[in-house]
């Protein structure tokens, strides 16, 4: 009987073959000349969002397009530097040097004045356990800017007064 | 609208590693179905299949598997999403009054290939994907997280779902062996090892090995193949946005409008007392939650107090569902085969009694980007 076992584990079933898929060797278009002028601002510092003449939908980072109305947005509105958390989680990721998986924040921040969110870095090492929907969040720039998404270095958590309000209603109550 | 009929099926019992190579799967898949209705390869007139260029590494993958998908000589077509999306497509096939006999089957292999890394590659490649944050899991968590700070729903809550479909897929002999849990607790799921935070492995359908095939015919062709043909009098698909960012991520707009037509279409107004038993495609558990309150099921943010066992107010997912056995592309297809037998009566195990009018649902992309909804009616009442 376990002679038996040891042929079937011998010899499966089936037989595996590897295969190649170049993905690298693919290349994806994007149109340049329309985000320029959104990158070009964030060389000066400055936050701008595309808003659809239609629906009045902000978006950021600039949609080409608005899925509501067909059309192609072109009003560049500024926006704060402000924002807030829209929704978040956490992949656990093994870094170099890690023997521990250890928890990486994902998070959907929506810029305020923007209708839209997107997916950006919180600082480096900052505790996954203290991020909350609505947390209130500031950009911090990069030393040297280049003219790409990478000047937002990270956004930066700031003091939260609904919490203060919360603790004193709870000591009032 | 002349109905459309389900006149066979069959289900290969998903594996975390099938001892069959992808053809043999599918012919086993469609040559069941053919047996199940009586029917020789001849009688068909055309052949749709559900499959991913991404997940078989091979681009036009359909054209692999002509020959084992009955598609010899055949007017065949391939939908490169879920396998709900082809059985509308068949579906419309039938309508057009050129086809008579249509067979609808989906297959894949994860075993083979990284599901989560695969997943990655449907991102947006200019934006979305040089960032690196986006697959399949974290998608799942933002969608988890949004609703269950909108509504106050707590982990414990979208856990039961887990639980119950587990459950439910230990009644179920073809539901994935590694899902079938009869014993498993609300503790088991939040401590099960965390994909994204809060999405553990037992609250997410995990990718397995699986084909499901299903034969359409039309009314008066339906009648003579078998006694009881289960119709399909209502369908509804609609898409949202890609961008995660641009969606309300709590509800599920795009599930409620395909919803509404399918209702309409199958003229039901009051779908909680109508609706008999529901197959939904989960892709994490508190998806179950949000679909079933964009059914009209009951109010928003309270999916959590549905009674969705088999033996409940309203039956959810009683085969287990996509948690009970994730087979991509055939999962669709495999929730109008779990809904046809419920209504045929040969759901063993986890039958709902006097089950009559069921829906069946398919969807793809990150958090229910598309949704599918399809009314099914037996010929009981």
């Amino acid at each position: 009987m376990v002679k038996l076992e040891y042929i079937k584990k011998q010899y499966p079933r089936t037989r595996r073959v590897h295969g190649n898929w170049y993905l690298s060797s693919y290349q994806y278009k994007f149109n340049v000349k329309r985000i320029n002028q959104c990158l070009e601002h964030l060389r000066k510092g400055e936050l701008v969002g595309l808003k659809c003449r239609s629906c009045n939908t902000v978006s950021f980072p600039p949609r080409l397009i608005c899925p509501k109305c067909l059309k192609m947005p072109d009003q560049w509105v500024h926006l704060r530097e402000t924002a807030t958390v829209a929704t978040f989680s956490g992949t656990y990721a093994k870094e170099s040097g890690d023997t521990e998986p250890r928890p990486y924040p994902v998070v959907a921040i929506r810029q305020d004045g923007a209708d839209t969110s997107w997916l950006a870095n919180l600082p480096e090492g900052y505790d996954f356990f203290k991020v909350y929907v609505g947390m209130p969040l500031k950009i911090k720039w990069a030393e040297d800017k280049k003219g790409d998404f990478s000047d937002i270095e990270y956004y930066e958590p700031i003091e939260d007064p609904s919490i203060e309000m919360n603790k004193k209603e709870e000591t009032e109550n | 609208m002349e109905k459309v009929g389900i006149v066979g099926y069959y289900q290969v019992k998903p594996e975390t590693d099938i001892q069959m190579s992808r053809p043999e799967m599918i012919f086993y898949a469609a040559r069941g179905a053919l047996n199940y209705a009586g029917l020789k390869r001849d009688d068909l007139t055309t052949v749709i299949s559900a499959t991913n260029d991404y997940y078989d590494g091979k681009t036009i993958s359909n054209c692999f598997t002509v020959d084992a998908g009955g598609a010899y000589l055949k007017d065949e077509s391939k939908v490169e999403m879920d396998g709900a999306h082809a059985v509308n497509y068949g579906l419309m096939r039938c309508l057009s009054g050129h086809h008579k006999l249509a067979l609808v089957w989906g297959a894949s292999q994860p075993s083979t290939f990284y599901y989560s890394c695969i997943r990655v590659l449907e991102n947006d490649p200019t934006f979305d994907r040089p960032i690196n944050l986006l697959n399949d899991h974290t998608a799942a968590a933002l969608g988890m997280r949004a609703y269950m700070n909108k509504f106050g729903v707590s982990v414990e809550d979208i856990a039961k779902v887990g639980v119950k479909n587990h459950k439910n897929a230990a009644k179920n002999s073809l539901a994935w062996n590694e899902a079938q849990l009869p014993e498993i607790t609300v503790v088991d799921v939040i401590y099960s090892e965390m994909l994204s935070d809060p999405v553990t492995k037992l609250m997410h359908a995990m990718p397995c090995d699986g084909a499901t095939a299903l034969i359409l015919a039309p009314e008066e062709l339906a009648k003579k193949i078998i006694d009881d043909p289960v119709w399909i009098t209502g369908v509804g698909l609609c898409q949202e946005t890609y961008y995660l960012g641009d969606r309300d991520l709590s509800i599920s707009i795009s599930m409620e409008k395909s919803a509404q037509k399918a209702y309409k279409m199958a003229g039901i107004e009051d779908p909680k007392k109508e609706i008999d038993v529901v197959e939904l495609f989960e892709h994490s558990a508190y998806e179950e939650l949000i679909l079933a309150e964009a059914l009209g099921l009951c109010e928003k943010g309270k999916g959590a107090s549905l009674s969705s066992e088999i033996n409940g107010e309203i039956p959810i997912n009683p085969s287990g569902g996509a948690i009970g056995a994730f087979t991509p592309c055939a999962t669709g297809v495999t929730r109008l085969v779990e809904a046809v037998k419920q209504i045929r009566g040969e759901a063993k195990g986890y039958q709902v009694k006097d089950a009559n009018r069921a829906i069946a649902h398919g969807q793809i992309g990150f958090c229910a980007q598309n949704n599918i909804v399809f009314i099914l009616e037996g010929g009981k009442k």
